[in-house]
């Protein structure tokens, strides 16, 4: 037995939902939680979930929720006995865990040299290669030079992945089609790479062509235990990021599902790897699979797995970091489907223009089997410095179809007001019959982009003409009354008599 | 009885809709010439219980100014709907034109990463002139016509408010 170490007060080193879905678990767990934030974020949820905040800087991520020393320092500073990072920012980075450790502070995660060996994309890619996991062709280093870069680009051939050596979750990853436009996007991932994650070192890998995106979840402890828990397809994805996710995938059975699961234990074993992770494979259409990247964190969509397990896996995360043994594989019990989607504030018809801005109105869905995962509320203004990521709404049943019809039908009762977000397009997403037929690969939104944008149904417009119409009407109405008591205010009149004037002024109506 | 104008599809198209109170909650509606007696209920913020004559609807409203984002089930329906008076306004000032000058404004709060054309450039529509990062995202802005660049209001590395003017083609 290791000896076991005590957690009372977790310091949450993130924002916006994931700030919000670890403090719950805390909460339920009895821990007391820290949230920091920047000057954009005092306002935001996770600041009012906790029981203390800490200020760490200007609104810009690289001056605040970036800068390791300062996460330290309100760590020490509130005596915080463990870091949760949550995913993006420092999740991935090794010297936020290693800091951690010499202050004598655990860090919800793995430990620094599992990280360091998935970090490096191309590292990891070289390791996995040698542990016999096959991978996806592409550059073994990353690329200084653009010049050099577009040559290695021409010769693997076109489409091409550019990717950030340090990279995940879509930023500093652009698709490159022709030679021609090679240096625009290269120059691009480089500025988004070094913004999200303040290393802008890129690398390639050949496009496959119609992949589907199947990732493993997989949990190890400190004695030696390691279960995966299945996978989650997410293939649905815009702008490289993923939108909707499900598991089970259509096209993992039992058999495939073992063969995966085998293979990402085996490659989180040979990192000597401890907590949550998940190793991301490309699909093609035989069925044969590569290893695209191991996330060394908490993945987005892992409410996913939670529902069709019944596990938490913040929980579970928490209890690896206080040295306790995690269940076996056998234990490990999946049921039903759940399929996630992801509400964003853009605009799906311009592009996915990000609508950052005050929510004036908000109504969350309920009912059987849903989930609403959110890190705003009514009132708030969404703040443009950040991932445009508003709620993850997820969906739980016993078959597919029946999953497939929740979620839309919870879509359906989602009301946000003020900014503009994609709850239109995911229905438009779920109820398309490729995504239906369980049949579609990451070029699905691409390829239905004109469909997925469905034009304002000329079945409702007479009835949206009435409601407006009836608004402006009562509106105006409402208007009037208000002038009219105020216009007779002090006069001596009678209000009501002014009123009736008003009124009848307007039209004869009573 | 007060008439509307609704422009659709952008000001493509245009609808007149009167509406007259009849009683409690109920209107008389006129829409493509047909009468319709519509039992509206106010909910909470923004929604609408709407029975047309016997088939209920729930609409929810999002309001920009004048114009409206009307959702009911899962169509979004946007619109702007105009008083007699706003409509008149409105024409006088000529905002139906697209020939001449055409400013291109940040569609959201950001900054500035790139200038891709100087004053003076000759673009064509579509074209990439600015690119500003919100949500780190970057949105590549483009040239709304074929034309030259009369006016540059923006550097790289500037913060924009929305609605900011970047610059101006003509």
């Amino acid at each position: 037995m290791s000896p076991k170490r005590t957690i009372e007060k977790v310091l949450v080193a993130n924002r916006g939902e994931i700030a919000v879905r670890v403090m719950r678990t805390c909460a339920e767990m009895g821990i007391r939680t820290v949230a920091v934030y920047s000057e954009a974020d005092r306002g935001s949820l996770h600041v009012r979930k906790a029981d203390e905040a800490v200020h760490v800087g200007p609104a810009p991520s690289r001056d605040s929720y970036l800068v390791v020393e300062k996460i330290v320092d309100a760590a020490k500073k509130t005596g915080a006995d463990a870091v949760h990072p949550g995913y993006g920012f420092l999740a991935e980075r090794a010297d936020l865990a290693r800091a951690l450790d010499r202050a004598g502070i655990a860090f919800i995660g793995p430990r620094p040299d599992s990280m360091d060996a998935m970090a490096v994309k191309t590292t990891a890619r070289a390791r996995m290669a040698a542990a016999g996991v096959p991978t996806v062709p592409g550059s073994s280093a990353p690329i200084a030079e653009e010049a050099e870069a577009r040559a290695f680009a021409d010769e693997l051939g076109y489409p091409v992945m550019i990717k950030a050596a340090a990279g995940g979750g879509g930023k500093g990853m652009k698709r490159c089609d022709r030679s021609e436009e090679f240096p625009a996007l290269w120059q691009s991932a480089g500025r988004e790479a070094a913004g999200a994650f303040g290393d802008d070192r890129l690398y390639l890998e050949k496009f496959l062509e119609q992949p589907r995106h199947v990732e493993v979840q997989v949990f190890a402890d400190e004695h030696g235990r390691c279960v995966h828990l299945g996978e989650r397809e997410c293939s649905v994805q815009r702008r490289q990021q993923k939108v909707i996710e499900e598991s089970p995938s259509a096209i993992v059975d039992e058999q495939l599902r073992e063969t995966m699961g085998a293979v990402a234990v085996r490659a989180a074993q040979a990192v000597g790897y401890v907590g949550a992770g998940t190793v991301e494979f490309l699909v093609d259409a035989q069925r044969s699979f590569y290893f695209l990247e191991m996330n060394t964190r908490l993945q987005v969509e892992h409410p996913v797995t939670e529902m069709i397990t019944g596990l938490d896996l913040v929980r579970m995360q928490i209890e690896v970091a206080r040295g306790e043994p995690i269940l076996a594989q056998e234990q490990v019990v999946r049921r039903g489907h759940a399929i996630e989607a992801r509400v964003y504030a853009e605009d799906p018809a311009r592009r996915f223009m990000p609508s950052p801005g005050k929510i004036t109105y908000l109504r969350v869905p309920g009912g059987p089997g849903v989930r609403d995962d959110s890190g705003v509320y009514g009132g708030w203004v969404v703040p443009q410095y950040y991932d445009p990521l508003i709620s993850k709404l997820v969906a739980w049943a016993p078959t597919r179809d029946q999953a497939i019809h929740r979620l839309v039908r919870a879509l359906g009762e989602y009301t946000v007001h003020g900014i503009t977000v994609n709850l239109a397009w995911l229905a438009a997403v779920l109820e398309h019959p490729a995504f239906r037929s369980g049949d579609y690969d990451t070029g699905f939104c691409e390829r239905y982009e004109k469909e997925l944008l469905r034009p304002p149904g000329a079945r409702y417009e007479d009835v949206a003409l009435i409601a407006a119409a009836i608004a402006a009407f009562t509106r105006e109405r409402d208007d009037a009354e208000a002038f009219a008591a105020r216009a007779g205010e002090g006069t001596g009149r009678s209000n009501w008599a002014r009123l009736a004037r008003v009124r009848g002024l307007r039209g004869g109506e009573r | 009885m007060s008439a509307y104008v609704a422009l659709l599809d952008d000001g493509k198209r245009e609808e007149a809709i009167a509406v007259r109170a009849i009683g409690p909650g109920l209107y008389e509606v006129r829409l493509r010439g047909k009468v319709h007696v519509v039992d509206a209920f106010r909910h909470d913020y923004g929604t609408l219980s709407l029975i047309v004559d016997t088939s209920s609807y729930s609409a929810m409203l999002d309001w920009r100014g004048t114009r409206v984002n009307v959702r009911l089930r899962h169509a979004i329906i946007p619109l702007e709907i105009l008083d007699e008076k706003k409509l008149r306004m409105r024409r006088a000032a000529g905002k139906f034109t697209v020939a001449g000058k055409q400013t291109l404004t940040s569609p959201m709060p950001g900054k500035v990463v790139r200038v891709l054309c100087r004053v003076g450039d000759a673009v064509k529509a579509g074209q990439p002139l600015v690119v500003v990062e919100a949500m780190k995202m970057e949105n590549e802005l483009k040239s709304p016509k074929d034309g030259r660049v009369v006016e540059l209001h923006v550097k790289e590395g500037q913060a924009v408010e929305g609605n900011a003017k970047l610059c101006a083609i003509d």
